[in-house]
């Protein structure tokens, strides 16, 4: 398993959110975590990125415990965490915040390498390159996201709402590129997505979140088929 | 396409011209020039030498404004622990020097005292983060702004108050850094203590430049102040930064008042009106802005040194302060806008 969270229980303050979350990622799986607003999902991934802390519970990720690390400790761990409100450096250039996602990476040689995959992956921000993140369009500013996530040469890739806010056609390129990454890279993705069809039609794995609990999980597919599924999130 | 670039740097600098910032600069050398012109290069050398050690000042004031959020009303009393410091170290080697005049210390001895004020700062920074805002962190990052700005307010009480009690509240001054006659320029005597206080500043402000753009925790020091989650997000260990960024800005006010002893000796409010001084700049310069706040610091140095020329020296306040409030009123963010998106929104 890369990653197994255990009972997780979190909050912020006194308003507890997450209540005995259990999930698991394996190495190479797409899996993702849906469900109604206000579920508890972002405040998941922002627990396992070290964003918020833990009340209890535990988050192994390659069976070390990393519960509690501060977000930079479980960054350097190899977890990448791309957010809903992406915390680009805006008044840096796209080439300077992907330089910030190499920060660990102390080898030149192998932050040029990053760098030509990010760019091969997203073209896009080549031209881009000598723009201010700050003033980009919504659409290129995810794909800059992302791209940030990866320079770090994440084992795992969390990526919160990659659709939010954005036109269905960015929606569908961004998605593309995640796919691209999952089949030809074989890098290990967990996503939360408000979009439950388009979200079910192309992940693994995943796993329904309501009122802070996990309801359901299991494969894709079936969770597409399933009744309670179908009700509440497709409205058929 | 070496005349494509040209003319896209040519369109960009007559963007940068007619922007506010491109208009406020180009006013100021004017004004300069015109008071120079009509009064004597005695205005000009003055905002000069003025400005730069203010900018050393305002820096690290705009610093830890941006990256650790916090309306530093203490840092005054940095500059007033650089002064004391220079005072008890350069004391003993002048005497030194007056014993055996042709030793090298007369060379080394201004550099070694400045290089102590600047540790002594630093450590000071270090020690206020450390037993000061780290616990106000750990405890509450609610109205962070308002309860940190009214610990910088105590802290800039009680560190006066503590001057006073440790060396008493006389004057504690030198006479000169450096022996010799001054040194010419433009018509001007300028003592030679002046010109290597302007020295000085330029050095440590082009290595503080260089330093931000050019090295990786440089980077990652501008990394925090423009998103602090996104900083978390790629690996940057916070703590850290903020220990580092507190100790520079308090190290480079403390060079400031090592640098300026020979004009302001040092007493227990000493770093009242640099600290005075640099927010003027910052808010001019738009709060946070590392880079404004080097131009607003020669602005604010020429504004002063007109002010006293013109209108008279009671004045020097008061012209500044009112420039203040109708920077607030009308462009709130700053000439040079400022870097850090809303820090009073934090």
């Amino acid at each position: 398993m890369l990653l197994e969270v255990k009972n997780l229980n979190a909050g912020y303050g006194f308003l507890q959110i997450l209540r005995d979350v259990s999930l698991t990622v394996d190495t190479g799986e797409y899996v993702c975590l849906v469900g109604p607003n206000g579920a508890g999902k972002s405040t998941t991934l922002k627990t396992i990125a070290g964003l918020v802390a833990p009340m209890s519970g535990q988050i192994l990720f390659n069976g070390e415990p990393i519960g509690g690390l501060p977000g930079n400790k479980v960054a350097g761990k190899g977890i990448s965490f791309v957010s809903e409100e992406m915390n680009l450096f805006v008044n840096m250039t796209v080439q300077e915040n992907l330089a910030m996602g190499a920060y660990m990476i102390r080898d030149k040689k192998q932050q040029k390498n990053r760098l030509d995959f990010v760019f091969s992956l997203f073209p896009r921000l080549v031209e881009r390159r000598s723009q201010l993140a700050g003033t980009m369009s919504g659409g290129e500013r995810k794909m800059l996201a992302i791209a940030r996530g990866l320079m770090a040469n994440p084992k795992l890739l969390l990526v919160d709402e990659p659709s939010f806010g954005l036109a269905p056609l960015l929606t569908e390129s961004v998605f593309e590129s995640l796919d691209t990454l999952v089949k030809k890279e074989r890098l290990t993705i967990m996503l939360v997505e408000q979009n439950v069809t388009k979200t079910l039609s192309v992940t693994d794995r995943g796993y329904v979140l309501e009122n802070g609990r996990i309801e359901l999980s299991g494969k894709s597919r079936d969770l597409a088929c399933n009744d309670h599924v179908r009700k509440v999130f497709l409205g058929v | 396409m070496a005349k494509q670039v040209e003319k896209r740097l040519w369109g960009r600098i007559i963007k940068w011209c007619r922007s506010l910032a491109g208009i406020t600069v180009m006013a100021t050398v004017v004004i300069a020039l015109a008071a120079t012109f009509n009064r004597g290069g005695y205005v000009l050398v003055n905002a000069i030498v003025t400005g730069g050690m203010l900018a050393l000042v305002s820096m690290g004031l705009a610093l830890t404004l941006g990256v650790l959020n916090i309306p530093m009303f203490a840092h005054g009393e940095y500059f007033m622990i650089g002064t004391v410091t220079a005072y008890f170290v350069y004391t003993p080697i002048s005497e030194y020097i007056g014993a055996h005049p042709d030793s090298s210390m007369a060379v080394l001895g201004p550099l070694i005292t400045i290089i102590a004020a600047m540790a002594a700062g630093a450590v000071a920074g270090m020690v206020s983060e450390l037993l000061i805002f780290k616990q106000l962190r750990k405890r509450s990052r609610e109205n962070w702004v308002m309860n940190s700005f009214l610990l910088t307010v105590g802290l800039s009480v009680v560190m006066i108050n503590g001057h006073q009690m440790l060396f008493g509240a006389d004057f504690k001054g030198i006479t000169q850094y450096w022996a010799g006659a001054p040194v010419m320029i433009m018509d001007v005597f300028i003592s030679r203590d002046r010109a290597m206080a302007f020295v000085l500043a330029a050095v440590v402000v082009t290595l503080f430049w260089f330093f931000m753009t050019y090295t990786r925790t440089g980077r990652a020091i501008r990394a925090v102040a423009q998103d602090e989650t996104g900083a978390l997000m790629v690996g940057i260990g916070l703590n850290g930064i903020l220990m580092l960024t507190i100790s520079l800005s308090c190290a480079m006010a403390a060079i400031a008042g090592a640098g300026l002893l020979f004009m302001y000796p040092s007493y227990p409010s000493v770093g009242l009106e640099p600290l005075y001084l640099a927010w003027f700049v910052v808010i001019l310069s738009g709060l946070g802005n590392v880079l404004g706040a080097v131009m607003g610091s020669f602005m604010v140095a020429l504004l002063k040194v007109l002010t006293v020329e013109y209108i008279g020296s009671g004045w020097d306040f008061v012209v500044p302060s009112a420039l203040i409030i109708l920077i607030l009123i009308f462009k709130p963010s700053g000439i040079f806008g400022s870097e850090v998106r809303g820090v009073l929104d934090k």
